[in-house]
């Protein structure tokens, strides 16, 4: 029988042989180094590998973002660990004007092989500097792959296409799937980009989830099979690249579809994977595109005000009603 | 005041812990600070204090160590001195989690999917899979909660009427946007016949209001009549607004001395061998020396192709032909490789063919001629045939005094005729184009020049 | 060291200053003559600190370069046909037309881009100089950056960054006075940029920006500790540039012609010479020999320049991603 490990886990063994495999690969962050990381993305590793492969950081993002843009130009292969995503807004013209642009700036001839990881979303009262996702942005600027895995097994997966790959990589772990367990096997693999994942086959209507909306919307489509209404569940894994094939193939089946984003609806992926699907898929549309998203707002402290801001299982369940009465 | 010891939360992430062991026995009086108990969460095994003093209680239901406890969950109490305990058995190990809290966020507002015309609403789906079942779906009733038709009314229409007309399917698929289906109908534009000219493209609103317009009823009187306007009407009018719409036409008029030629023509005609085969007509002497021009002028056998130009290699030259149902362009592919007698050859048949309807035309037409002589019309602005560049007209071949040399005052009887070369501006300014005339009109004076090949 | 490689040594610094001098006076011209398409700042009076610095660098140590970063690309050995032809905006440039003045590219000769953007420099050679330490090789990092960089957080970050972990980096700043026009000593209170240095715990030098010999000498010590792991080092070289901050630009209002004139007599290409003749290293000669040598490479170079073709515009979205 295959093992169980958490989502964490497997990341980290990823990260682990890769770094084993590649003495080029070091990892910058705050406490990465004997303490482990603070969501225990490096535990053991600076054991084995030492301070100048697991590089503790000073608190200047910009500042070592910049540095391990011009690491990458030189032969290195950095992995930037922000523990939270939200820390990564202070580096934003290192990454838009210097990281993402390098490679076509120099017509192809230097690479940009760096890893930004971080853990995005909403959850445990974080409030609203430690809650933020912010991955339409890096979808909107060229030069960025952007993966959010959702499960253990693409999370070991598609790092490891990360860290082999010679593009800048977001690479963002939804804080409330960090200790979901599931199978991963022992056996090397890697996941390539621009994949969706089909996770539940079904026939009446098409719902995209992203990040940690996919397990909500699972847990709805249960509810749902049990009086008779089959829903076809797909997780695009990947946001750049994105599979729009798999998402029109699965409409032209369902002829309806929905988009659940924790993060906020204007200009975000669900408005893009919308206006896709009408440009591609127009006369497969039995029912308007629509999208349920978390609120358009800074993310509040209080538990009651932080559950109102986000999808949960009641909302979800009550959109794909709405999708199906049209 | 009894005091709960609970599973204390160690990290951002801690969901659970496991109670490793007691540091501090049943009964033991504890400070405020005192290390009490040990927890393993998922990054190491930390030592938790007291936040109170008192005697610690652990009750004999409590959970023993090595068990997985939830961050909140009951392991132990402080009491005063004196106190009992609470009257309460420790039930407590239920998860203190906060109850879950609701959400306020929900997918945009519908807007309501009636309409204007009192026709219900259909979602392109639906409209698509009830012309490929054949189902007339404006009487269906929509299911959608707004009104709106969706595939599963088609589909039971089609279950509740298996003799659905079927037998009436509209021509073709008619792919078509919201939009242009609601102006279809209000225009009262026929969507059948619509999407038959439209070869699979999808219809928009433009198509609907071209088409609309094409039929503008603007009167209704008593003494009006009627008539659909054809298939070929419909395509030249297409292609004429078309031309007038896009082209920057341009019209050159040149009086030609055609003597020459008029003799030339007889003089084929005249030979006896000719009995058996086609003489060269006019067009066809025209088509000739015309495509020799071209060579010349290469500029004006192009056309305009997005920002570019495409220059054509060969000049394949339409002339315009008049048939019962209208106006046709049959076209000779290559003219400048071939024959006067090939030409006279195929044109024969083309004309045939265009007036039988059985032109099959294959190839597009890089020049085109058009000949009004036969009723007597001299000089007239042609309207250019897309994508080409040019067209030239033709007028009546007339016998007239002509001066031929102003100072003998010497005046002859000539045949003359006007040519009437239309010209798009945008590919080519005046002057060339006007050279290109005058090489034909040198040609119709001189046709050794052109006929040596 | 003998006299002939002195002289050796000097005629080779004086011809690179040449060469940049020419090129840029090249880039001027063409500007005026409608042939580059967009910004052009040229390096016209600066050319002793690339000169200097660069003077010990191999293609493998990594450049990191600015807005007015003609001279470093020069320097660090870009030829002048491919930066002409990148200004003027054609596939043979060193960029292949896609970056211009402000985006010279030549990875192969260790030019790790000039940059539009104040600061971003300072932090990439300091992550050059992170992975020749972690890739266990000599080479160094080198940031150049002018007077307006100083206050920028790069400068901090990058120069705290670089001593903490005694990284293979020689930060140059090329101190022209003006940050585009406003002055640096408008802009900063204490002016001591090699005291800055110190205080980030790294040895600091304050130079004569217009002496290539001054800049050499210092250059070639730091990057020597560089390279045997003896940590960053910040050289200040206070020079000027005589030109106007871009081409096409006024020239007046922040500065008067006199202190330009001033600084005309102080002319690093001049001086040089001056220094060489008087010490009679060099004669006449040795010069116009030079002289006609680069004259005829940079004619060279604007022909081949004018005569190469655009980029094929089907090219505009190749090379974002590695694959």
């Amino acid at each position: 029988m295959m093992r169980e490990i958490t989502y964490t886990t497997a990341a980290r063994e990823a990260l682990a042989e890769e770094m084993a495999r590649d003495p080029s690969i070091f990892v910058v962050g705050e406490g990465i180094g004997v303490r482990g990381g603070n969501f225990n993305t490096t535990q053991g590793l600076y054991e084995l590998y030492g301070p100048m492969r697991l590089r503790d950081t000073p608190i200047v993002e910009r500042g070592f973002v910049g540095m391990c843009t011009g690491a990458a130009m030189t032969g290195s292969r950095p992995v930037v660990d922000f523990m939270f995503f939200d820390f990564i807004l202070d580096s934003f013209g290192e990454l838009f004007n210097q990281t993402s642009k390098m490679q076509y700036m120099s017509s192809g001839r230097l690479k940009m092989p760096i890893v930004l990881r971080g853990c995005i979303g909403i959850g445990g009262s974080s409030a609203t500097h430690h809650s933020g996702s912010y991955y339409p942005i890096f979808v909107h600027i060229p030069g960025f792959r952007v993966v959010m895995p959702t499960n253990p097994y693409d999370a070991k997966g598609l790092f490891k296409t990360a860290l082999r790959g010679d593009d800048p990589v977001l690479f963002l772990e939804h804080k409330s799937l960090l200790n979901v367990k599931g199978h991963v096997p022992e056996e090397d693999y890697s996941i390539p980009f621009g994949q969706a994942a089909i996770v539940r086959e079904g026939t009446q209507a098409t719902v995209v989830a992203l990040g940690s909306m996919v397990r909500l919307v699972e847990k709805a489509s249960e509810t749902l099979a049990n009086e008779g209404i089959s829903i076809e569940i797909i997780d695009p894994r990947t946001l750049a690249p994105l599979d729009i094939d798999t998402i029109l193939q699965s409409v032209h089946k369902t002829g309806r579809l929905l988009i659940v984003d924790e993060t906020f609806a204007p200009c975000g992926v669900g408005s893009e994977i919308s206006s896709q699907v009408m440009e591609k898929g127009f006369d497969d549309l039995d029912a308007p595109v629509m999208r349920l998203n978390g609120l358009h707002t800074p993310t509040p402290y209080s538990p009651a005000l932080e559950a109102a801001v986000v999808p949960n299982a009641q909302t979800i369940l009550q959109s794909i009603r709405d999708l199906l009465a049209e | 005041m009894v005091t709960e010891i609970v599973m204390p939360r160690l990290g951002w992430t801690m969901e659970e812990g496991v109670l490793v062991e007691w540091l501090k026995n049943d009964g033991d009086t504890v400070k405020v600070g005192d290390l009490i108990f040990t927890v393993e969460s998922d990054k190491a095994l930390n030592e938790v204090e007291a936040f109170e003093n008192g005697i610690l209680h652990i009750p004999p239901d409590a959970p023993p160590p090595g068990t997985t406890i939830p961050v909140g969950g009951l392991l132990a109490y402080l009491v005063q001195p004196g106190e009992a305990l609470p009257s309460q058995k420790s039930t407590s190990l239920a998860s203190p989690k906060m109850a879950e809290q609701p959400s306020a966020v929900a997918t945009s507002a519908f807007q309501s999917a009636s309409k204007s015309n009192g026709l219900p609403a259909i979602s392109p789906r639906a409209r698509r899979i009830a012309h490929e079942l054949g189902i007339e779906w404006t009487a269906l009733t929509g299911s959608g909660r707004s009104g709106r038709i969706v595939e599963r009314d088609v589909r039971a229409a089609l279950q509740s009427q298996p003799s659905a007309p079927i037998s009436t399917p509209e021509p073709q698929l008619v792919e078509i946007s919201p939009v242009a289906r609601r102006a279809a109908e209000e225009l009262g534009v026929d969507l059948a016949s619509l999407s038959a000219k439209m070869s699979g493209k999808r219809i928009t609103r433009e198509d609907v209001e071209r088409a609309a317009e094409f039929r503008a009823p603007v009167s209704t009187s008593a003494d009006e009549k009627r008539i659909p306007v054809s298939r070929i009407r419909s395509v030249i009018a297409e292609r004429m607004s078309a031309s007038a719409h896009t082209t920057a036409p341009v019209t050159l008029t040149t009086e030609v001395d055609a003597t020459e030629l008029v003799k030339l023509r007889k003089q084929l005609k005249g030979d006896s061998s000719a009995n058996t085969r086609p003489v060269p007509s006019y067009n066809d002497l025209l088509a000739k020396l015309c495509a020799v021009a071209l060579e010349e002028h290469p500029m004006l056998n192009a056309r305009l192709d997005g920002d570019e130009i495409v220059m054509s290699g060969a000049a394949h030259i339409g002339f315009a032909v008049d048939t019962e149902r209208g106006l046709l362009v049959p076209v000779i592919r290559d003219v400048g490789s071939k024959s006067l007698r090939q030409i006279a050859a195929e044109s024969s048949v083309l004309a045939e063919n265009a007036r039988s309807g059985t032109l099959k035309s294959d190839v597009a037409s890089t020049f085109t001629i058009t000949n009004l002589g036969m009723y007597e019309i001299d000089v007239f602005t042609p309207i250019i045939n897309l994508p080409e560049c040019a067209i030239l007209g033709v007028g009546r071949i007339q016998a007239k005094q002509v001066v031929i040399d102003a100072d003998a005052e010497k005046v002859a009887i000539r045949h003359m005729m006007f040519l009437s070369l239309t010209f798009d501006h945008r590919l080519v300014d005046g002057a060339p184009a006007a050279r290109f005339l005058q090489r034909i009109k040198q040609f119709i004076e001189q046709p050794y020049l052109w006929l040596i090949g | 060291m003998s006299e002939e490689i002195a002289k050796e040594q000097a005629l080779t610094l004086w011809r690179q200053m040449l060469m940049i001098r020419r090129t840029e006076e090249q880039l001027a011209k063409s500007y005026a003559g409608g042939m580059i398409p967009g910004a052009c700042h040229t390096y016209v009076g600066e050319e002793a600190v690339a000169t200097g610095v660069c003077a010990h660098l191999r293609h493998e140590d990594a450049v990191f370069s600015t807005h007015r970063g003609h001279g470093h690309a020069l320097a660090k050995g870009v030829p002048p046909r491919e930066v002409i032809a990148e200004l003027f905006g054609r596939v043979t440039g060193c960029s292949r037309g896609r970056g211009g003045s402000m985006h010279l590219f030549s990875p192969e000769v260790g030019m790790m881009g000039t940059s539009g953007i104040v600061g971003p420099c300072i932090l990439q050679a300091t992550g050059a100089g992170y992975s020749f330490k972690l890739l266990g090789k000599d080479n160094v990092g080198v940031a150049f950056f002018g007077d307006g960089a100083m206050n920028n957080g790069a400068f901090h970050e990058g120069l705290n960054l670089a001593a903490i972990w005694d990284l293979p980096v020689i930060f140059v700043c090329e101190d022209n006075m003006y940050a585009t026009e406003v002055p640096f000593a408008y802009a900063t209170k204490n002016q001591d940029v090699a005291a800055r240095a110190r205080t980030y715990g790294m040895p600091g030098y304050s130079l004569d920006g217009n002496d290539v010999l001054a800049v050499s000498q210092a250059a070639s010590e730091a990057i020597q500790r560089a390279r045997s792991g003896g940590g960053p080092s910040l050289l200040h070289c206070k020079t000027y540039r005589t030109r106007p901050h871009a081409e096409g630009m006024r020239d007046a209002g922040y500065r008067t012609p006199q202190e330009v004139e001033s600084w005309k007599q102080r002319d690093p290409i001049v001086t040089l010479k001056a220094k060489l003749l008087a010490q009679n290293l060099a004669e006449e000669g040795d010069f116009e020999e030079i002289e006609s040598d680069i004259k005829a490479m940079v004619d060279e170079a604007a022909e081949f320049a004018k005569n190469s073709p655009y980029p094929d515009p089907a090219t505009a979205t190749e090379h974002i991603f590695s694959v």
